[in-house]
């Protein structure tokens, strides 16, 4: 019986194949947009995880302990010192690069206006070693050690109209409050993955940094970059015991998603992101039930005739319903597949959103790279068959009560 | 009985018309303490002790001045040596011994601290003669401030070209020194504080050798200026007020 009536389906499907095309395209497209929505998210959260943890504060970053509290009142002073925790960490096992930074605000002086901006001292040869710095040259090269020397960013020296080999004095505050003020040579121009990067930072050697801001052997923070198993908060503990035996002070040691704000602001996207996606999810949805439930009603015709020919309500809905599985196996495989593909080869070159995030204050990359999510994706291809399926026994059950008569006026 | 009470109405009348002949006009109060603090040329030395909410940082300088337009402040600590603030008639500029070109402080840069100071650069553009630049009422002929008996003027201003709409200074009635001074917006926001702590003789001249300023628009913050040495009406070269002997 059922051989007898998957075959009617089979053929129903196979004999009418614009209104089949329709119907699978209109699923496929919408479990197409389900999957690389999502993959997008994905792309997004992951690559704001990787800045916070590459460009602002590393899997755990150590500061001054009084740093975070008058942190807006750029307390410079209020420093680690470099050559006294630099030994204190090499040995520690789940660590796998360490980097100095120093974050300054400055204003850059051209043509007798002032223009604010934030310099940060960098070891290049640590950068090396802990991200792929060489990657953020877009022009020109980075800066060597000991120079005075500047890599900025590619928006910044747009609008300041600076290019390489100009030369630029930069006045901030120093160590010892104070000001101080030094020239500096463009020597690349930089493009870092986070638009407002771009717009406001630019890089200088971590040793011309600490002589300009009379730091010493002073930095403002110590970023560490954990192996890929390493919990943050096992370690932390070892940190701060390994910190206190080798320098005799104590230090802030967090996790990144510790840290003000970074990780709730990461939190809160979060769900912004799937709060949209879901809102989407649940469009498709309405897409995939609309397309099954028209198609059904469209051919009361049919019903009435198989009706008149003598098949019963069940057997009919039984024989909408398969159609239904048919169609939506078919359309979500489609889909599903195209989505994958998309969203792979959307992942090796990259989504460039530079124009629409110019000016956005956000640590996400101008350019995004979306990650398929597999177990999502074949969650998407059941959803979606099944919500199809679903959705053609609602108008199926409602024909099979229709008395073949009644079915007939529909024509 | 008439003519007995004749010599003491005249004691009176002659009192009165001394006391009348010694009284001074606001704007002679305030000549007076103009020119008191202006000399043809001088060369100082001093420190500056810097109190924010980090504690106390204690800077020090030389200074030269001539006239009341030109003056040159060398920074000699440590954290600062070689960094100096030139005022001319016009502008003040910064000298930093690593930046190839001189800073000219302008617009609203001109309100920061000096050194991080309270003491902002705009302090300095104002000219030393209040006179043309400030309306002067005498408020109070004698108030006593850390002891010491003193007129009190309000200045209004007339230009929009001095740092402060309106100031209240109490000035020394004996030797015209501002024993006090209060800085207002022009609605009457106090911006900022002066006080002379401390009152010696240097190479002969009467001033003000410890001055605290607390800028109002801070936090627990307060600059004390101490000045120990002071040489007035010397030889300094005319060449050391100019752009190019700055960069030297």
């Amino acid at each position: 019986m059922n051989k007898r009536l998957l075959h009617t389906a089979l053929r129903n499907i196979s004999r009418n194949k614009r209104r089949t095309i329709l119907s699978a395209t209109a699923i496929a497209v919408a479990a197409m947009s389900i999957v690389m929505l999502f993959a997008l998210i994905t792309g997004m959260t992951n690559d704001m995880a990787y800045n916070l943890k590459n460009y602002y504060t590393g899997n755990i970053q150590i500061q001054h302990e009084d740093y975070a509290e008058f942190e807006r009142f750029n307390p410079i002073h209020l420093m680690v010192d470099w050559e006294d925790v630099k030994p204190a960490l090499e040995d520690i096992e789940g660590i796998s690069a360490v980097v100095a930074r120093t974050q300054f605000p400055v204003s850059l002086y051209i043509d007798e206006t002032n223009h604010g901006a934030i310099g940060v001292g960098v070891d290049f040869a640590d950068e090396a070693a802990y991200h792929d710095v060489e990657n953020i040259v877009y022009e020109g090269r980075l800066p060597e050690d000991g120079k005075n020397e500047i890599i900025m960013g590619g928006t910044l020296a747009h609008d300041l109209k600076l290019e390489i080999g100009d030369r630029v004095t930069m006045l901030s505050t120093t160590a010892s409050r104070g000001t101080n003020a030094i020239t500096m040579e463009i020597v690349g121009i930089a493009s870092f993955p986070v638009t407002n990067m771009n717009s406001a930072v630019f890089w200088i050697p971590l040793d011309r940094a600490q002589y300009f801001l009379r730091m010493d052997t002073g930095v403002q923070s110590v970023l560490i970059k954990t192996d890929e198993d390493v919990k943050e908060k096992r370690l932390i503990p070892i940190i701060e015991e390994a910190l206190l035996k080798e320098t005799g002070t104590t230090f802030a040691v967090d996790s990144w998603k510790d840290i003000n704000m970074m990780f709730s602001l990461l939190k809160l996207a979060q769900n912004v992101y799937y709060f949209v996606g879901i809102f989407f999810f649940l469009l498709g949805s309405t897409v995939i039930i609309n397309t099954t439930m028209m198609v059904i009603f469209e051919r009361m015709r049919e019903i009435g005739t198989l009706s008149a020919l003598g098949m019963h309500g069940k057997e009919l809905v039984r024989l909408f319903f398969l159609e239904g599985v048919v169609i939506a196996t078919i359309g979500s495989f489609i889909g599903v597949t195209f989505g994958v593909v998309i969203t792979e080869i959307l992942g090796r070159v990259g989504i460039d959103f530079t124009d629409a995030m110019s000016g956005m204050d956000f640590e996400i990359s101008s350019i995004l790279y979306p990650e398929v999510n597999i177990p999502l994706s074949i969650f998407v291809f059941f959803y979606s068959v099944l919500i199809a399926s679903l959705a053609s026994m609602i108008p199926s059950k409602k024909a099979a009560k229709i008395e073949p008569v009644e079915a007939l006026r529909y024509i | 009985m008439k003519i007995k009470r004749r010599p003491l109405m005249i004691m009176i009348v002659m009192l009165c018309i001394a006391t009348t002949l010694s009284a001074m006009t606001a704007e002679q109060i305030m000549r007076e303490a103009d020119e008191r603090q202006t000399y043809d040329s001088s060369r100082s030395s001093g420190q500056f002790k810097i109190k924010d909410r980090f504690g106390t940082k204690v800077s020090t300088f030389d200074a030269w001045s001539k006239g009341a337009d030109e003056s040159l402040i060398e920074f000699t600590s440590v954290a600062e040596r070689g960094q100096k603030v030139l005022r001319t008639e016009d502008s003040i500029y910064l000298y930093y011994p690593d930046a190839e070109e001189l800073i000219r402080m302008q617009g609203s840069a001109l309100r920061q601290g000096m050194l991080g100071s309270d003491i902002s650069y705009e302090d300095m553009t104002g000219g030393k003669d209040r006179l043309s630049q400030y309306d002067i009422v005498l408020e109070e002929d004698s108030e006593l401030v850390f002891g010491r008996d003193c007129h009190v003027l309000t200045l209004t201003a007339k230009t929009r070209s001095v740092p402060y709409p309106k100031e209240i200074v109490w000035i020394d009635k004996e030797n015209f020194i501002v024993m006090r001074a209060e800085y207002y917006t022009k609605s009457g926001r106090l911006l900022k504080e002066m006080e002379t702590l401390s009152v010696g003789t240097l190479s002969g001249i009467e001033v003000a050798t410890e001055t605290r300023i607390s800028d109002k628009m801070k936090t627990d913050t307060e600059t004390i200026m101490i000045l120990d040495e002071l040489e007035v009406n010397i030889r300094i070269d005319d060449d050391l007020f100019s752009l190019d002997e700055l960069s030297w």
